[in-house]
C-alpha cells in the first residue's frame, strides 16, 4: 500500500510534467497553428545544455538561467521558419509544419547522438538531482528532487491556465485558436502574439527540461522521441487542442505509468500505456474531450 | 433624411480585386462621408463581401486605392486597419463562439483596454441583454443575440466606420427591424456605416445613400430618397 502511495506521488510528478508538455504542444497547435512534434526534443536539447553548463561552471544558478535563456532562443530561431510556412501558403498549413518540426527533431537527435558526449547518455551530478531523501517512512521514499518537481509543475500548470483563461493575452490566444481571421478583424496583433507564444513555449520547455533532469537524473539522445510520441498520443487521446482534456489525460498517463511499473517489469509501462490509448482512439476517434463531430 | 454632407472619410478609387483569373470587382469607386449610412446592394456573388474584405485588408486589391483619413490603406493588414478605426462585422456573425460574452467585449476593447469600464457602461446601456449574459458562452446565445454582441464588440473598439456584411441574414423579421434600428442608433452616435445588404426594402428606409453592385461593377448610385422610385431598383429588388 505504502509503495503504491509513493508510486502515486511519483506518478503525479511525472504526470504534471506531461501536462506542461501537452499544454505547450496544444498552445502551439491552437495559437501557432503548427504541430510542434519537436517540442519535447527541444526540451531534451535544453537538458543537454543544462548538463553542459553544470559541467563547465558547476554553478547551479548559471545552469538554470542558461537553460531557460537558451530554450527561449531555440524557439526564437524556429519561429520565423514556421511563420514563413504559414504565410507562404496563404493559409495555415498544419501538415507541412509537422514535416518541418519532424526535421528539426531529427536534426536535434543527430546533434545529440553524434556531437554531444560522444553520443553516450548523460548523467546529472548528484547535487543537481538533490537526491536527499525528503521523506522516508519504511518503503515510502520521496526525494527532494521529486518534491520540487511536483511543486513547480503544479504551480506552473496553475500559472499557465490562469494566463490562458484570465489575462487579455490569454483571451487573444483563445480567440486566435477559434478563428484566426476574425481575431485579425478584432485588431489583435497576430505577429506580436505569435512572438509571445514562442517565448512562453520556450520558457516552458526550459523549465520542463530542468524538472525532467531532476526527476530522471539522466538523458539520452533518444529521450526526445520517447517523450514526443507520448505527448502526441496524449494530445490526440485528449482531443487535439483541448487544454483541459490534456490536463486530465497527462496526469492520468503519469499515474498509470508509475502504477504499471509497480506491478510489472518497467519495460511494459510503455506498451500498456499505448495499448490503452489505442483502445480509447478506437472508441472515440476525435479524443475523449472533443465532440465527435467534424464542425466543432 | 440626408444630413449635411460631412467630410469624406473613406474613399475607394478604381478598386479592382481578382480571385485568380476571375475579377470580382472592376474599377469600383465609392466614398463615405462622416456620419453617413451607405448601403451596398447586390445579389449573391455581386462582390459586396469582396469590397468590404478589401477595405479591411483581408483581400489585397489588384489595383486601385483605398484612402481612409488621408492615408492609403490598400496594403495594410486587417489588424492595423481595425486598430486605425474601421471595423468589419463579418457575415458569419463576428463573435468568438467559444468565449464568454464578457471575454468577447474585452477583446473588442483590445487596444483600448484602459478605457474598458467607461465604454462597457455605454455598451450595456445600449444593449441591456448583454449585461444579463456576461458569463455565458457566446456560442449558446441565439442568432439575434449574437448579432447584438457583435455590435457591442464593435462599439468597444472605438471605431469610426462600421462595416456590416448582411447583418439581417438568417434573422426573424422582428430581429431584422431591431438590427436596423440599432444601426440607426449607432449612426446617430456618430458612426459612419457601410452596409452590404440584400434586404433592400428594409435598408432603403434607413440608408442615406446607396450603391448598386452587379457582377463587380457599380451600376447605380445616389441618394436613397431619389433612387427609391428608380425603375431599375423597383424592378430588380422590390419586385413590382
Amino acid at each position: 500500500m505504502k509503495i503504491i502511495i509513493a508510486q502515486m506521488i511519483n506518478g503525479i510528478a511525472l504526470g504534471s510534467i506531461y501536462v506542461l508538455l501537452v499544454t505547450g504542444f496544444n498552445l502551439m497547435f491552437l495559437v501557432g497553428k503548427i504541430i510542434h512534434f519537436a517540442y519535447p526534443y527541444i526540451v531534451v536539447m535544453s537538458m543537454y545544455i543544462c548538463w553542459g553548463l553544470l559541467k563547465l561552471t558547476s554553478n547551479l544558478l548559471i545552469a538554470i538561467a542558461g537553460t531557460l535563456i537558451s530554450s527561449v532562443i531555440l524557439h526564437m530561431i524556429i519561429e520565423p521558419l514556421f511563420r514563413h510556412i504559414n504565410t507562404r501558403k496563404g493559409s495555415v498549413d498544419i501538415n507541412s509544419s509537422f514535416i518541418v518540426s519532424l526535421g528539426i527533431a531529427l536534426i536535434l537527435t543527430e546533434i545529440m547522438s553524434h556531437q554531444l558526449n560522444y553520443g553516450f547518455p548523460i548523467a546529472f551530478p548528484l547535487n543537481w538531482m538533490s537526491n536527499v531523501m525528503f521523506l522516508e517512512i519504511n518503503l515510502i521514499r520521496i526525494s527532494s528532487g521529486q518534491l520540487y518537481t511536483l511543486l513547480v509543475a503544479i504551480l506552473l500548470t496553475l500559472m499557465l491556465f490562469m494566463f490562458i483563461y484570465q489575462t487579455q493575452s490569454g483571451r487573444a490566444f483563445r480567440a486566435i485558436a477559434e478563428n484566426i481571421s476574425m481575431a485579425r478583424l478584432q485588431g489583435i496583433p497576430i505577429v506580436r502574439l505569435n512572438l509571445l507564444l514562442y517565448s512562453i513555449a520556450g520558457l516552458l520547455s526550459g523549465i520542463i527540461a530542468l524538472l525532467f533532469s531532476m526527476l530522471l537524473g539522466s538523458a539520452s539522445p533518444w529521450l526526445g522521441e520517447y517523450i514526443a510520441l507520448k505527448v502526441l498520443a496524449v494530445a490526440i487521446v485528449a482531443g487535439l487542442g483541448n487544454l483541459k482534456g490534456g490536463l486530465i489525460c497527462g496526469l492520468a498517463l503519469g499515474i498509470v505509468e508509475s502504477l504499471i511499473i509497480h506491478f510489472l517489469p518497467g519495460s511494459w509501462s510503455n506498451a500498456i500505456a499505448f495499448l490503452m490509448m489505442l483502445m480509447v482512439i478506437l472508441i472515440k476517434p476525435r479524443g475523449i474531450f472533443n465532440k465527435n463531430s467534424i464542425e466543432s | 433624411m440626408v444630413p449635411n454632407k460631412g467630410e469624406i472619410i473613406l474613399k475607394i478609387e478604381d478598386l479592382s480585386v481578382c480571385y485568380g483569373p476571375i475579377a470580382a470587382l472592376k474599377k469600383v469607386n465609392l466614398d463615405i462621408a462622416r456620419g453617413e449610412i451607405v448601403v451596398l446592394f447586390g445579389s449573391n456573388g455581386a462582390g459586396k463581401s469582396t469590397l468590404l474584405k478589401s477595405v479591411i485588408g483581408l483581400k489585397k486589391p489588384a489595383e486601385g486605392r483605398i484612402i481612409y483619413r488621408e492615408k492609403e490603406i490598400n496594403l495594410w493588414k486587417p489588424e492595423s486597419v481595425t486598430r486605425f478605426g474601421i471595423y468589419l462585422i463579418p457575415e458569419d456573425g463576428g463573435v468568438f463562439r467559444t468565449l464568454t460574452v464578457e471575454e468577447n467585449l474585452q477583446l473588442g476593447a483590445y487596444h483600448f483596454f484602459h478605457q474598458y469600464q467607461n465604454q462597457f457602461e455605454v455598451v450595456v446601456h445600449l444593449f441591456p441583454v448583454l449585461k444579463q449574459r456576461l458569463k455565458q458562452i457566446a456560442g449558446t446565445l441565439s442568432g439575434g443575440e449574437q448579432r447584438i454582441l457583435a455590435f457591442g464588440k464593435a462599439l468597444m473598439s472605438h471605431s469610426q466606420i462600421l462595416m456590416l456584411d448582411e447583418p439581417s441574414m438568417g434573422l426573424s423579421p422582428k430581429y431584422i427591424i431591431q438590427i436596423f434600428e440599432t444601426i440607426q442608433a449607432l449612426n446617430q452616435r456618430g458612426y459612419s456605416i457601410l452596409l452590404a445588404e440584400q434586404n433592400v426594402r428594409q435598408a432603403l428606409k434607413y440608408a442615406h445613400r446607396i450603391y448598386v453592385l452587379e457582377s463587380g461593377q457599380i451600376v447605380l448610385y445616389g441618394n436613397a430618397g431619389d433612387l427609391k422610385n428608380h425603375p431599375r431598383i423597383k424592378e430588380a429588388y422590390l419586385g413590382s
